[in-house]
């Protein structure tokens, strides 16, 4: 498989849509509405199904085509909803108030890390000219970003978004780096990350409440 | 030879299709243990017909078993064998106490059974994407163990362990990623090019510095399963929570499977870059985590959490040995791993055994055990011998093999280094468990229903002792050959 040129009309979708995917990021780690969160992750997602429709186009790659349309159905939709469903209605979670650090520090951080991406990856790694030298340390940016949220939200839901941001990364790396993973092994990924969010929103909810049954009993204590 | 390779990864699943048919906790156990018992005797069947011959490959490389492969899988099923003896009664006995519901119950064995399967099939997948799904998966089935309990803090431990190893496996996807990237000479269309053995035979066509990233990537991804410092942070937590069986599971395969996937990479990377910078990065990543788990181990407290930070220890040894490299240092880390995988599944299901009697996690209200539970103190007195490094068990020769290979491997630093600090873990760990061991016996209610359940207990432990006593005093032939064969695969 060769690589994309980045002057080609693919190769310059692809590297808006990577551009779009880092500021969706950005947005996220500024962000301190739980609400945000899952709407930009769930446009994050779009974008990327855009990216990937973009890759199976030029390839002409049917197996593309099916990721595509299952990141925009699980990604971009299916997970932001009942995302949002389980915030708002089940738990009832507004404002994220666990951080440790204040949003300009985080973005300042966000921001270096960013730079360090296109250091660690432009130099020798690729090839000039090819969209892969330019997608790829967007695509290192955003996991980097995903796990920087990870670390300075305390909040499980802010965390479980964070690794789907870092999962969101990889992805776009995938795209443009090898787009040859065998269809099976996607399928899989995306198995895995369907039950990783089932299993890892169990926990959340019990979590939850758990926390909120021993505040109550708390409440009771001090009572008299 | 394929029906013998998916019969090992299918079997254990036996215990859960039991589990999920609605038997009780002694029955879905007996028929887990039995699936365990033929996994193992598959593997063992596997390795002998394997025997140096070349690697059972079939449908484009998705499976794909050769000599190390066969040693993992014997290892893996080994213990699945072990922890499922151990599981009949002790589940029974919660169940029986009203500490777990039928309904946990049936998670339990329903997930056991997965998550042995799908280390298994990790084991045998030569398509690298493959196997970073099956490690995710497995990943997903053990969180669902670890918070078993359903209590805040075996949620807590479960949270942390799922999105701390999630990251983790996903940073190996994108050092995965990486590495077929580096390969974009070979043109990697094929599904045959995206399995290991292809990326080995052409790792001259390989470019260096994607490789390169690619397997610092890999060892701080797939690190993170096995444990190695800094990634640890989730280990002491979730083989405390989790039930004692399971614990020994996740210490005694799960970071076995991790240690599988870095090896990989190693030969790979070894293949291209020579030895000066994995051997950097895994001694770097081993001394960290041995440092670590020796200091935790100073701070007395749950049992479960010292044999845990132990694990951290015995893994960085396990991976110095890796970086020490050499027939020598990797002969010494494949005998490791085989040898602690016996060790830790004894101690871990002793402590099960001392967990249900004492109805505590304190080692330091744990007293006596010796003299009011003979088997069992005399199996957790022995297996912290064993871990320790002391003779006539098969870690001592092991480790003995792995100080070798760093003397014959440039400077003698490192060696002493590991020495020294093998002995300063050795103390926190003894104060420990001798306080547990002596002293005196309280009186303590038998948590099990009859005496054929106290011999079920104490089978696993037997079982587990006898092998590594006859590892410490003698190789066999059979195993010997299989680990030389296992390091011309990487080598």
């Amino acid at each position: 498989m060769e690589s994309l040129s980045a002057t080609s009309v693919a190769g310059v979708l692809l590297d808006l849509s990577g551009v779009l995917i880092l500021l969706l990021a950005f947005a996220c780690l500024a962000s301190k509405l739980f609400n945000r969160y899952v709407v930009y992750y769930g446009a994050q997602s779009v974008v990327l199904s855009f990216a990937a429709g973009t890759a199976a186009v030029t390839f002409h790659s049917a197996e593309l085509w099916i990721l595509a349309a299952l990141t925009l159905a699980v990604k971009g939709v299916a997970i932001p909803v009942a995302a949002r469903r389980l915030l708002v209605t089940r738990l009832a979670l507004k404002r994220d108030a666990a951080m440790s650090t204040g949003l300009s520090t985080s973005l300042i951080a966000g921001g270096a890390l960013t730079a360090f991406a296109y250091l660690v990856t432009r130099p020798a790694l690729l090839p000039h000219g090819t969209v892969a030298a330019a997608v790829v340390p967007l695509s290192t940016a955003v996991i980097l970003l995903g796990a920087l949220s990870m670390v300075v939200r305390r909040h499980t839901v802010a965390q479980l978004i964070g690794w789907l941001i870092v999962e969101n990364g990889v992805f776009l790396g995938a795209i443009t780096l090898v787009a040859t993973f065998p269809f099976i092994v996607e399928a899989g990924i995306f198995l895995d990350i369907v039950a990783g969010v089932l299993i890892m929103v169990v926990f959340v909810s019990g979590l939850t409440r758990q926390l909120a049954e021993a505040s109550a009993v708390e409440l009771r204590e001090l009572r008299g | 030879m394929t029906a013998l390779a998916i019969l090992i990864a299918l079997s254990p699943l036996t215990g859960s299709a039991a589990a999920l048919a609605g038997a009780p906790a002694r029955l879905s156990g007996a028929v887990q243990a039995a699936g365990a018992a033929a996994s193992l005797g598959c593997s063992l069947a596997l390795l002998v017909i394997l025997d140096g011959h070349a690697p059972l490959l079939a449908w484009d490389g998705f499976l794909d078993v050769d000599s190390l492969g066969g040693f993992f899988l014997m290892t893996v099923a080994g213990v699945t064998l072990l922890a499922s003896l151990g599981s009949i009664s002790y589940i029974a006995a919660q169940e029986d106490s009203g500490e777990l519901s039928r309904f946990q119950v049936r998670l339990y064995f329903t997930f056991f059974g997965l998550f042995a399967s799908l280390m298994l099939a990790a084991l045998e997948t030569g398509n690298l994407g493959l196997l970073f799904v099956l490690v995710e998966a497995s990943t997903l089935a053990s969180a669902a163990l670890v918070g078993l309990e359903g209590r805040a803090r075996s949620l807590e431990a479960a949270w942390k362990y799922v999105i701390i190893s999630s990251l983790g496996v996903t940073i190996a996807l994108a050092g995965t990623l990486f590495l077929f990237y580096s390969g974009s000479a070979l043109h990697l269309g094929s599904n045959l090019g995206l399995t290991w053995p292809y990326l080995l035979a052409h790792a001259t066509a390989l470019a260096p510095q994607s490789l390169r990233l690619a397997f610092l990537l890999a060892v701080v991804g797939y690190g993170t399963k096995v444990g190695l410092a800094p990634m640890h942070t989730w280990l002491p937590d979730a083989h405390a929570e989790a039930p004692s069986p399971a614990s020994a599971m996740l210490s005694a395969a799960l970071l076995n499977v991790g240690m599988y996937a870095i090896i990989r990479f190693l030969a790979i990377a070894q293949a291209r870059l020579g030895d000066t910078y994995p051997r950097a990065v895994l001694l770097s990543f081993g001394f960290a985590s041995i440092v670590v788990g020796a200091l935790f181990m100073v701070r007395r407290g749950n049992f479960k959490r010292l044999f845990a930070y132990s694990s951290v220890e015995q893994m960085g040894i396990i991976t110095v040995a890796l970086g020490f490299g050499g027939t020598l240092g990797l002969y010494g880390a494949l005998l490791q791993m085989l040898n602690h995988a016996l060790a830790k599944a004894v101690l871990f299901l002793s402590s099960g055994d001392v967990a249900l009697r004492y109805k505590t996690r304190e080692a330091g209200q744990v007293t006596g055990l010796l003299a009011a539970v003979p088997v069992t103190g005399a199996a957790l007195l022995l297996a912290s011998f064993a871990v320790l490094g002391s003779p006539p068990f098969g870690l001592f020769l092991s480790e003995l093999t792995i100080v070798r290979a760093g003397f014959a491997h440039g400077s003698p630093v490192f060696p002493l280094l590991l020495l020294a600090l093998l002995g300063l873990a050795f103390v926190p760990f003894a104060r420990t468990t001798a306080g547990m061991i002596t002293g005196n016996a309280p009186q303590l209610a038998s948590p099990y229903r009859d005496r054929a359940a106290v011999a079920v207990t104490a089978a696993p432990l037997i079982l587990g002792l006898a092998a590594l006593l006859v590892l410490g005093l003698w190789i066999p032939a059979g195993l010997d050959t299989a680990l030389r064969h296992s390091i011309a695969v990487i080598g």
